[in-house]
């Protein structure tokens, strides 16, 4: 019996493992890739920045104004490496045809008799009887040996870009108002399905349920010119941050109500009735009763809001300005990728950056995300 | 705008509702203190209180657009002249259209069905295992990222180069090595499809899973106990009194993720465009919607559709709230 | 859109000749704007790091000069918000175009204020081939009456190979002058060993682009220019024998695995921005890539001009009595109203102020005559300026100027399609059937 259970305890272990392991595995070739240089990540995978690779590399040497003379024979003298990164060259070559045709150290007779020799850290000799004539270096092939080697140059590309704290203030201040707005709102909506009686209320949950559908891409233009007509009425700006805030309460409504009705269903009858009898309103029962036993529900909701809100890129266009003192953080990083997406390591260092939030408030409101969505989905 | 400016801004915002609904209950409670003899006024009032800002923005921000969009189906490109079944009559018949509802059922028919038994199977696993909140926060994570993000996370594993050349996708890696020729995965028709979906399985486990595994906590212990004495196996427990407990739970994840299927557009969007037949509704709606000018007429028509989709897990939902309500009386 | 209208835009676009004269003498006149201080303007485009910075500061001259406040913003998302700002009714008050066929589109919503004589006038004197210019920016409005509605700021040049010149000195390869040397050369790089072409089709929402300019490249090298507009305007339907042709000879060059990097399996794969990474890798994936005169962007950090990489241009027919046809496209700035601010910003970007500090900027080309060359960033964009004073033909980009659906849906899609292997004839007829469905 023993046996048996610790038998079907390692087969879990191992089956969790493999999803583990399968779940993660993309995340982190984005992460390794963050680190990368950013000119690697179109060539290699990212799996062999973590192990000794083999790279092929070409280098340039100096040209005819570093050469100096020595006893009637010319010399420019140099390193192939702009920065030691460790690697070791194995072999070189002096054409693209034959890219590694010497081994390190050995000697390569070119066509005009010059002799260069490529050591293995990179410092090269090339020598000639005659003056060198270009003013363009020659290229040098190289095969090394290449150490894992990673770089914080697309995180300080990113993170020192003017603007960005910016971007990420508006971003806090769209999507904190836009995830408690429609808790509060919904919440009394919630309330007022499952526990209050009125006219026309399965109409009005059947309608909630519907909504949960409606494609967000529809929605823009009526919304965004009832904005423009509001605006011209009373004078003010149509994009602003009430008006995104809004828009998202809108967005976020039919899912918040959804989940929240579904809590508020398996809450114990007894209870509110008991408040009843003791002649609370049904605003003193939402309040006192209601709200402490549903924060649970509250946080997980708000995670889930949040998330959206915070990922966000379109919405965030529409109602707002591209502005940078309104510009959000997707919509900035968009703009620091290029005109024609050229900064690409931009994408996978700002995917980290804009996820630490989201995963620091998903940690901290862990607890009760768990028992929050369980009360909601079971009956209590 | 400033720091300061930007956070009172977002107080204000916030506190405006919190007033709203803490003045007007409590200008209500006076009045009913001295009007004592009427509770059904008092709760008619309190009720439209109550549902009143919610009502409002569900009508501006939802049902306004959605009677706007079926109004659209029957115009022009414009919006300008009344063309009647046109715009309908021109989805039958385009093969995209058809394309893409096959498409959409098939991912109706597998990404719920997959993330929801995974996040179970997850959720039962980690339940009992001591390292199961790491691996909860692990399979938890890909919701926090964005879909441009996710974008580049999966360019890397489906990547493909010539044969010969060195592979920058991890699946092609992982097939040269085994010794077999790099596929270009993307472009083979309706198997692309199942890799679309995987990426969107891996997205929307993680909120199966969260959920689940709370509500197996709500399981009592007593019950697993008992049917493990009376020598039953883990996988009968998990088919015979797991799944059964938990039922309510698999139909609330499972109307979420059903619904953010009927929706999903930013993965095909970003990874094939649609192309080789990986066309969805949501993807052929946004490219009739705002493609070269835009055609509100065919966009809407194709809007309508995804609404159209709804009503199977609509009823259902409503027969499991009238069940429940049966049963309850 | 209409057919008869395109045609007209596209007839006037013939014959773009760029005077070689046309910088002997330029003034050097600063701009000096009225006052608007207190003007509020928005500008809307789809520029965006590091474009978007030179454009602010262009923009700074005029803040300056004026006292009003200027404010660009810009987004890759450009189509789709331009078409909701439109249909809400309150657009930015000035947008840049990607494309002149969407702005055409939009100007036909009635969302574009047309732009008055002065400003036209101004584009025919001081653009080379100025009335080119006003054909390509005038389109109908609402009610179907061509107006003229904006300028071209900042045009772009297609008809380039892009190629390192070691790696041509290595196999003792020399640039091709006419097209049959370049057929020759890609044989005798395969026979050689060494892979022809880089070509990479994706492009996320856009994939299949890139190609499409190959499309147009070739009919111009192969047809006459009246053949490549009666095309463009579909007079010509796009299942034509020589528009399959076209594609035939496309792939050639993308279907054959010795001629193409990776295989034509990796033609539609393959990103664009990557694609050329090719040139530059040890050994090398491919000795020449044909694209725009935007693509160095792409380029390994640390690759110079002149040194690691050159260009030349995508050579001609010298059996086929066609000329040196240029392919280009570019940016349309258009107003959504007619306030005097707009108006007056509108003018400023005509003034040769505004196009010298882009051209200093870099990634900036400009037909205006009035400015001086020495302007120019690099000898790489003097270079490419020198293909435009070349050209004996200067054509749009024909996808940028059919409708949407096709231009930037159909024709894109059909040549993906095409790369994996679909019948030429077969693509032809579905990309004209989606042409027929938008009549």
């Amino acid at each position: 019996m023993k046996f048996k259970l610790n038998l079907s305890s390692i087969f879990s272990q191992l089956l969790l493992l493999f999803f583990v392991i399968l779940w993660i595995t993309p995340t982190f070739g984005l992460l390794i890739s963050s680190f990368r240089d950013k000119d690697q990540l179109a060539i290699s995978g990212w799996w062999t920045s973590l192990i000794n690779t083999e790279v092929s590399e070409i280098h340039r040497t100096k040209g005819k104004n570093e050469q100096s003379k020595e006893n009637e024979v010319y010399f420019i003298r140099g390193n192939l490496f702009k920065e030691d990164k460790g690697k070791k060259i194995l072999s070189f070559g002096v054409t693209s045809k034959n890219i590694n045709a010497y081994i390190v150290g050995e000697k390569a007779v070119l066509k005009d008799k010059s002799e260069i020799v490529v050591f293995e850290n990179g410092d090269y000799e090339w020598k000639s009887e005659n003056e060198f004539k270009k003013k363009k270096g020659r290229r040098i092939f190289i095969t090394a040996k290449s150490p894992p080697s990673f770089t914080l140059d697309n995180y300080k590309e990113v993170l020192f870009e003017a603007g960005l704290g910016q971007a990420f203030l508006n971003t806090i201040a769209v999507a904190l108002p836009a995830t408690l707005i429609p808790l509060i709102i919904c919440s009394f909506f919630a309330y007022s399905l499952t526990w209050m009686n009125f006219f026309g209320r399965d109409i009005l949950l059947a309608t909630i349920i519907a909504s949960l559908v409606v494609p967000l891409q529809m929605s823009l233009i009526p919304i965004l010119t009832i904005y423009n007509d509001l605006g011209a009425l009373f004078n003010i700006e149509a994009k602003s941050f009430p008006g995104i805030w809004m828009a998202h309460t809108g967005f976020g409504l039919a899912s918040t109500t959804f989940l929240l009705w579904n809590f508020m269903k398996s809450l114990p009858n007894e209870m509110l009735e008991a408040a009843k009898v003791d002649g609370a309103s049904h605003y003193d029962t939402f309040v006192r009763i209601v709200i402490p036993l549903s924060i649970p529900a509250f946080a997980s909701i708000f995670i889930l809001q949040f998330l959206w809100v915070w990922n966000d890129l379109l919405v965030g266009l529409v109602f707002l300005d591209k502005h940078p003192s309104e510009i959000i953080l997707t919509a900035k990083l968009k703009e620091l990728l290029g005109s024609y997406g050229e900064n690409w390591e931009i994408l996978t260092t700002g995917a980290f950056i804009s996820m630490t939030v989201p995963l620091f408030i998903f940690f901290s409101l862990q607890r009760f995300f768990i028992r929050g969505l369980v009360a909601g989905s079971v009956k209590g | 705008m400033s720091f300061f400016s930007l956070i009172s801004t977002v107080i204000v915002g916030v506190l405006f509702f919190i007033i709203y609904f803490g003045l007007s209950n409590f200008i209500l409670d006076l009045v009913c203190k001295f009007k004592s003899n009427s509770v059904a006024l008092e709760n008619s009032v309190r009720v439209i209180i109550f549902i009143a800002p919610a009502f409002l923005v569900l009508f501006m921000f939802i049902l306004y657009p959605v009677f706007e969009t079926v109004r659209l189906s029957f115009y022009d490109k414009f919006g300008r002249e009344f063309v009647g079944w046109n715009n309908y009559l021109w989805a039958l018949n385009d093969p995209n259209f058809r394309r893409s509802i096959l498409n959409n059922l098939g991912w109706l028919l597998i990404v719920p069905t997959l993330s929801t038994f995974f996040g179970l199977v997850i959720a039962n696993l980690t339940d009992k295992i001591w390292w199961g909140t790491i691996a909860k926060s692990i399979i938890f994570m890909p919701m926090a990222i964005s879909f441009v993000g996710a974008g580049v996370i999966w360019k890397f594993i489906y990547d493909y180069r010539g044969t010969g050349d060195q592979q920058i996708g991890l699946l092609n890696a992982i097939v040269v090595s085994l010794g077999m020729e790099p596929q270009a995965w993307l472009t083979i028709s309706i198997w692309n499809n199942l890799f679309l979906m995987a990426i969107m399985i891996w997205i929307q486990t993680g909120l199966a899973l969260v959920i689940f595994s709370a509500a197996l906590r709500g399981i009592p212990n007593e019950t697993l106990e008992a049917a493990r004495i009376d020598g039953a196996s883990e996988f009968r427990i998990f088919w015979s009194i797991i799944i059964p407990f938990l039922e309510r739970t698999i139909l609330v994840i499972w109307t979420i993720i059903t619904i953010l299927v009927l929706k999903v557009f930013d993965i095909i969007y970003a990874m094939t465009n649609g192309e080789w037949q990986t066309e969805v509704l949501a993807n052929l709606m946004y490219d009739w919607m705002f493609r070269g000018g835009g055609d509100s007429g065919r966009g809407s028509v194709l809007a309508f559709c995804i609404m159209i989709g709804v009503i199977p897990i609509l009823v259902w939902n409503l027969y499991r709230h009238r069940q429940e309500q049966k049963n309850e009386i | 859109m209409n057919i008869l209208k395109i045609k007209k835009l596209l007839l006037a676009s013939v014959l773009l000749v760029f005077p070689t004269s046309i910088f002997a003498g330029s003034g050097h006149y600063h701009y000096d704007g009225p006052d608007i201080s207190g003007a509020k303007i928005k500008i809307f485009g789809p520029w965006l790091a590091p474009e978007d910075e030179s454009f602010r500061d262009v923009l700074s001259i005029f803040e300056k000069e004026t006292g009003a406040s200027v404010e660009y913003g810009g987004s890759d998302e450009f189509e789709q918000i331009i078409n909701i700002d439109c249909k809400a009714g309150n657009p930015a008050d000035i947008a840049v175009f990607p494309q002149p066929g969407l702005a055409a589109n939009i100007a036909a919503t009635g969302c574009l204020a047309p732009q008055g004589n002065d400003l036209k006038q101004m584009v025919l004197d001081d653009y080379a081939a100025g009335q080119s210019w006003v054909d390509l920016t005038t389109y109908a409005d609402a009610n179907g009456n061509d107006q003229f509605y904006g300028i071209f700021f900042r045009v772009n040049v297609k008809s380039l190979v892009w190629y390192s010149p070691d790696n041509f000195e290595d196999n003792g390869y020399e640039v091709p002058k006419t097209m049959e040397e370049l057929l020759s050369l890609t044989e005798k790089m395969a026979s050689d060993g060494n892979t022809p072409w880089c070509i990479g089709l994706e492009s996320g929402g856009a994939t299949g682009w890139p190609a499409t300019d190959w499309m147009e490249e070739i009919m111009l090298r192969t047809h006459p220019p009246s053949v490549y507009d009666q095309w463009v305007s579909n007079e010509m339907p796009f299942n034509d024998q020589k528009v399959i042709d076209a594609m035939k000879f496309f792939g050639t060059f993308a279907l054959n695995d010795d001629y193409v990097a990776g295989g034509s399996k990796a033609v539609a794969t393959t990103g664009f921005r990557d694609s050329p990474k090719g040139l530059f890798t040890s050994p090398p994936q491919c000795m020449m890539h044909r694209q725009a005169s935007f693509i160095p962007a792409f380029f390994p950090e640390g690759v110079e001009a002149g040194v690691d990489y050159d260009f030349f241009y995508f050579p001609a027919y010298s059996s086929k009595d066609l000329g040196r046809p240029v392919l280009g496209a570019g940016t349309v700035v258009t107003a959504t109203n007619n306030d005097p601010a707009t108006t007056e910003l509108m003018k400023f970007l005509m003034h040769p102020e505004a196009h010298e500090r882009f051209m200093g900027k870099g990634g900036f080309l400009t037909p205006h005559k009035g400015v001086d060359k020495s302007k120019y960033a690099s000898d790489t964009f003097r270079g490419l300026h020198d293909i435009l004073v070349g050209a004996t033909t200067f054509r749009f980009d024909g996808s940028d100027l059919m409708p949407g659906a096709v231009g930037a849906g159909s024709f894109w899609t059909g040549m993906v399609d095409y790369t994996n292997g679909k019948s030429a004839k077969d693509v032809a007829d579905a990309i004209q059937s989606s042409w027929d469905a938008i009549k």
